[in-house]
């Protein structure tokens, strides 16, 4: 099959004159249209007799530039495409009004193309030959057509404010149809109802610099505003993609705490020792000296006590046995237990970070109530190498942010879009129009 | 890709935590001295601890309920 462009013959646009100015008026829909609007007085003529018949005088005060220029000729799929007729249509009633325009391309072999266009967004629309079926799109309300679910948008009764240029059915200002629309971005599917008539089109939404390369038109086209019904996403496809690396960032940390969790240098020192509060003698010793080998890493001190309703503090100190440098800390143990409800821990433990290796000794100080007549059991156990978790859940909650800002920038996008809805998620109408 | 700066984000976050796991480095703050009397070994009760007697020197720890 040849690939060479559709393009129309080129041929001189057939000239007749307007009754109602004298102004000549082209024809270049190669019979097909029924109506063609004057382009100097905007009377609507029929296109069907002779004597161009005016069907409607321009009653408007104000004209409206298309921003394509009728007979301008532009490709679409390869396919070369000429405007005929540019309409302007109005929806809503009182200041709550919006305002879009058409444009109708003309091929003679491909028939009949609408492009669209509201506040900087396009969409290339083509007649659809088949009929929707009713459809579920999610917890909306909505149609299915060529194995597409599209979700039903907006309703509203349109009218055409200004026209100008030829049309293949019998256009005047103030037609009015019952427009619906279904969005599955980038289409739109449209219903249009006139009386007992029902026309279906299909929009693919298309960006102003590809209508405007595909025209040839000078400058840039207006910049789009707002989010339009069935503007793709930029965000389409990147939360399951973020949330997928997410996962995969996840499965390396898993990984980091695991080498990390084998890699622990094991245990340096452990000792159980009683505390006599009524004790008289020097509570402070020290223990024996222990080897502290490898690189620069942490230590950890914990110590674990039998407290029950009672307190002890502890002065504590790592001493390099060889370098006379000191690691001086204090832990407060407390634990309470009255009524059922308790307070603090029996445990607790601290990390010493970055400890060179050499030999070490612990002086320990522990101080209790002097009050009391218990006697308190402690361990003070020493380790190496301890995982410090604190990095690992703090590494967890930063790798969960990209994939969190991706998710709510999306979110956003999808709830500016259907801020202009009709309808719910739950498919019943909302009331309003704009 | 479709995320190249969540990649490198995300690269950065487990090195820095990989380094920081490596090196054994904490939040904890540990009061580090220098040059401790070794006599200290001999007798325990003549070390000044500096959370248990104050920056003065007086004063013993006074917690509990």
């Amino acid at each position: 099959m040849s690939s060479s462009p559709v393009s129309p013959p080129v041929v001189k646009p057939k000239a007749l004159y307007c009754p109602n100015c004298g102004g000549p008026v082209e024809l270049r829909g190669f019979g097909h249209a029924l109506t063609v609007v004057c382009p100097q007085c905007l009377s609507v003529l029929d296109a069907t007799t002779p004597e161009f018949q005016i069907l409607q005088k321009f009653q408007g005060t104000e004209r409206i530039e298309p921003l394509i220029p009728l007979g301008t000729r532009g490709k679409f799929a390869n396919v070369e495409y000429e405007v005929i007729g540019f309409q302007e249509r109005t929806a809503g009633s009182g200041g709550d009004t919006y305002s879009w325009n058409e444009y109708l391309l003309f091929n003679p072999y491909q028939g009949f193309r609408y492009l669209s266009e509201y506040k900087g967004h396009w969409n290339f629309i083509r007649m659809l030959n088949g009929l929707p079926q009713q459809a579920i799109v999610g917890k909306r309300s909505g149609v299915q057509y060529d194995g597409r679910r599209y979700a039903r948008f907006s309703s509203a009764e349109a009218q055409t404010t200004y026209v100008v240029g030829e049309f293949p059915w019998r256009v005047k200002v103030g037609d009015s149809v019952v427009g619906d629309d279904f969005i599955s971005p980038p289409y739109m599917l449209s219903s249009e109802v006139t009386g007992n008539e029902v026309t279906w089109s299909r929009g693919e939404y298309t960006s102003g610099r590809q209508i405007w390369q595909a025209f040839r038109l000078p400058g840039n086209p207006p910049a789009p505003s707002g989010v339009y019904p069935s503007q793709p996403s930029p965000f389409a496809g990147k939360v399951r993609s973020a949330w997928s690396l997410w996962l995969w960032m996840m499965v390396a940390l898993a990984a980091m705490i695991l080498f990390f969790m084998v890699g622990s240098g094991g245990q340096l020192y452990s000792q159980s020792y009683n505390y006599h509060p009524q004790s008289t003698g020097e509570a402070s010793f020290v223990t024996p000296e222990f080897d502290v080998t490898g690189r620069a890493s942490n230590i950890e001190v914990a110590i674990n006590t039998d407290l029950q309703n009672n307190w002890l503090y502890f002065n504590l100190a790592l001493i390099n046995s060889q370098t006379d440098q000191a690691f001086d800390f204090g832990r407060e143990l407390s634990y309470y237990n009255q009524g059922g409800e308790t307070e603090g821990s029996k445990r607790d433990h601290v990390l010493i970070p970055s400890v060179q290796a050499g030999k070490y000794y612990l002086r320990v100080e522990p101080e209790g109530d002097a009050k009391s007549t218990e006697v308190v059991q402690y361990e003070i156990t020493v380790r190496r190498n301890v995982p410090n978790y604190a990095f690992f859940i703090l590494a967890a909650l930063a790798l969960c942010i990209p994939p969190l800002i991706v998710s709510i920038r999306a979110g956003s996008y999808e709830t500016a879009r259907w801020r202009e809805s009709d309808f719910s998620a739950a498919g019943t109408s909302s009331g309003g129009d704009d | 890709m479709k995320h190249p700066l969540f990649l490198i984000y995300g690269l950065a976050v487990l090195l820095s935590t990989g380094y920081a796991e490596y090196r054994g480095l904490s939040f904890t703050k540990i009061n580090e001295l220098r040059n401790v009397p070794k006599t200290v070994r001999d007798n325990p009760g003549a070390y000044r601890s500096h959370y248990g007697y104050g920056y003065g020197g007086v004063g013993r720890y006074a917690g509990g309920k």
